[in-house]
């Protein structure tokens, strides 16, 4: 189980494209990578998850406390790209309300 | 020259100078050599190796000068020797640990425990199985004086220990709420309220929280994120999903969730889970929701607790017997 | 015969072997025996050497009610110790090639005492008893 994650910080916002699957093994990497990001303010974090395959509650739980992490220092976070599977554990978990997912992102990526 | 040759050679020098006049030296450059060939994982038998071709190259076949060949042996085995008995000590730790959890495993067991309602209108079936030692599956039941029956499931992000130790602050939660009938969107309120502000910013919890009663016959229920549950509807002998969004506990403290109803026949059954019977996976993928109701189906004529255990085998024996997630399912079957 | 070895430099763990060795022939330890007193004593020797610059490594015959043994005395004015636990915990020293280090002594000898204070110096006593 292997995850890659490849982040580009663009001049409006900072870019992460996942590869892989998300779940309790490969979850804390993606913490780590991703985490200091959230915590400097106003950023706008934009994520593609169109190349995950799966992602199990624990992936969930990192974006959750991505998402908690940005709106407490005035970033956004958006998801791209979501398998139909990965949109309907958002739309169960009542996510997909208070996130930013699959709509277009400005200026096209 | 490779590494191994190096060492081949050191060993050969270590042991001729050894065999010519047994000093104490030599001894100590093998506990050194010893120490080298463990850091550099080198293999007893490749020690055993290295000595017997060292002793035919110095053509020393001759039983006088072989038998000092030993002690240099020897002396680079007592490394091995005291890894070993380091590696058989860490073991009994390990294996101290290993009862300690099963004793938490035990406790979490009791402290959660909870007897499954006896009415006469239901016929209520529930396994929960963990995918490790300690759950992050939890349900629970009440009863009622004015007979409803409330069911909670919830699933705890998370695995194994600190999942356990969550579950038990919602368990208190749930015991401490005051006394009285509980709508489940009021439940959920509430339980919201705490987790929003006890629990780690990465650790969050889906429930399920369902109500009958049996007096009209209506499920009453709420969800925070909770995989939905299944009802089968026995006229028609047709699945529906009982379709109920809310958001995860713990997210947001001001969350309101939306409570859902359905009327009950007799016949009629609800299925309620955990997402390890949905996240089903098997060597080819997920299991899909067609194949689970497949499952479902083919023993829904049987008592709720024999649908839940025959349910659980196939699935179990569809992943290998082996669980990657918590399994929980409940089963409530209106009977009369 | 002198007991006692000054640790210096690293030749004089080998003199302090020797010492040992030659004390537990005497005292009639058997090869697999003095193999283990020996590593015992190469380990004390060495961490005198790498940690406290000098002291001295004693080899004595002792003796209790009824059995005989042989006592390693380990003493230096080093730094001392500040974790005791930590450096009798297992896996602390083996995995990076340090060698067994004193919980790897503790299992050669048949009893293991040990003093140190943060400053002032380390004092180990290992006994091996004669079976």
């Amino acid at each position: 189980m292997n995850i890659t994650i490849d982040v580009k910080e663009m001049e409006q916002y900072t870019k992460v494209k996942i590869v892989g699957e998300i779940d309790a093994y490969t979850a804390p990497k993606l913490r780590e990578t991703i985490f200091p990001y959230a915590e400097k303010k106003n950023t706008k974090i934009v994520i593609d998850l169109s190349e995950v395959s799966y992602m199990d509650s624990t992936g969930l739980g990192v974006f959750v406390g991505l998402f908690k992490s940005l709106n407490a220092n005035e970033g956004t976070l958006q998801l791209t790209g979501l398998s139909e599977r990965l949109r309907r554990l958002f739309d169960i978990t009542g996510l997909a309300d208070i996130m930013n997912i699959n709509s277009e992102v400005e200026g096209g990526v | 020259m490779g590494f191994r040759d190096v060492m081949h050679e050191k060993y050969k020098e270590i042991l001729e100078s050894y065999m010519e006049d047994q000093n104490e030296q030599a001894l100590y450059l093998s506990q050194k050599f010893s120490r080298k060939s463990i850091e550099y994982k080198i293999s007893p038998e490749e020690i055993i190796s290295i000595h017997k071709t060292a002793l035919m190259e110095l053509e020393a076949e001759r039983s006088d000068s072989v038998m000092p060949s030993f002690d240099i042996l020897l002396e680079v085995m007592m490394g091995y020797g005291l890894a070993y008995r380091e590696h058989q000590s860490l073991r009994t730790i390990q294996q101290e640990l290993k009862s300690e959890i099963e004793v938490a495993a035990n406790m979490q067991q009791t402290l959660l425990g909870t007897q499954i309602p006896d009415v006469d209108c239901l016929d209520i079936g529930a396994i929960s199985v963990p995918a490790r030692q300690m759950s992050g599956d939890y349900y629970h039941f009440v009863q009622d004086e004015q007979g409803a029956v409330s069911v909670a499931i919830a699933d705890i992000i998370g695995k194994g220990i600190p999942a356990a130790l969550c579950m038990s602050m919602i368990k208190y939660s749930m015991d401490s709420l005051p006394e009285g009938r509980h709508e489940p969107y009021q439940v959920l309120e509430s339980l919201n309220r705490v987790v929003e502000q006890n629990v780690d910013p990465t650790m969050f919890i889906t429930m399920f929280y369902g109500m009958y009663n049996t007096i009209n016959h209506t499920f009453y229920y709420s969800s925070a994120g909770h995989e939905p549950g299944f009802f089968y509807n026995h006229e028609t002998k047709e699945f529906e999903e009982l379709y109920a969004k809310g958001l995860l506990l713990g997210v947001d403290k001001k969350t309101k969730y939306r409570q859902f109803e359905k009327r009950v026949d007799v016949g009629d059954v609800i299925l309620l889970m955990s997402d390890g019977v949905t996240e089903c996976r098997t060597e080819e993928g997920f299991i899909e929701v067609d194949t689970l109701i497949g499952y479902i189906e083919k023993y829904i004529h049987l008592e709720a607790q024999e649908i839940a255990n025959k349910v659980y085998k196939e699935l179990e024996y569809l992943q290998d017997f082996q669980l990657r997630d918590d399994f929980t399912l409940i089963i409530l079957k209106r009977i009369k | 015969m002198d007991s006692c070895v000054k640790i210096i430099n690293e030749w004089d763990i080998v003199a302090a072997r020797q010492l040992g060795r030659n004390v537990a022939k005497d005292l009639g330890f058997g090869t697999v025996d003095q193999a283990r007193i020996t590593t015992a004593i190469s380990e004390l020797a060495r961490n005198i050497y790498l940690y406290a610059g000098q002291g001295q490594v004693c080899i004595e015959k002792t003796e209790a009610v009824g059995k005989t043994g042989l006592i390693i005395i380990s003493e230096d004015q080093g730094p001392g110790i500040n974790d005791l636990r930590k450096v009798m915990e297992d896996g602390f020293s083996t995995s990076g090639g340090l060698g067994a280090g004193l919980p790897g002594v503790k299992r050669l000898v048949d009893e293991f005492t040990i003093e140190s204070n943060p400053g002032e110096g380390t004092l180990i006593k290992a006994i091996k008893w004669l079976r």
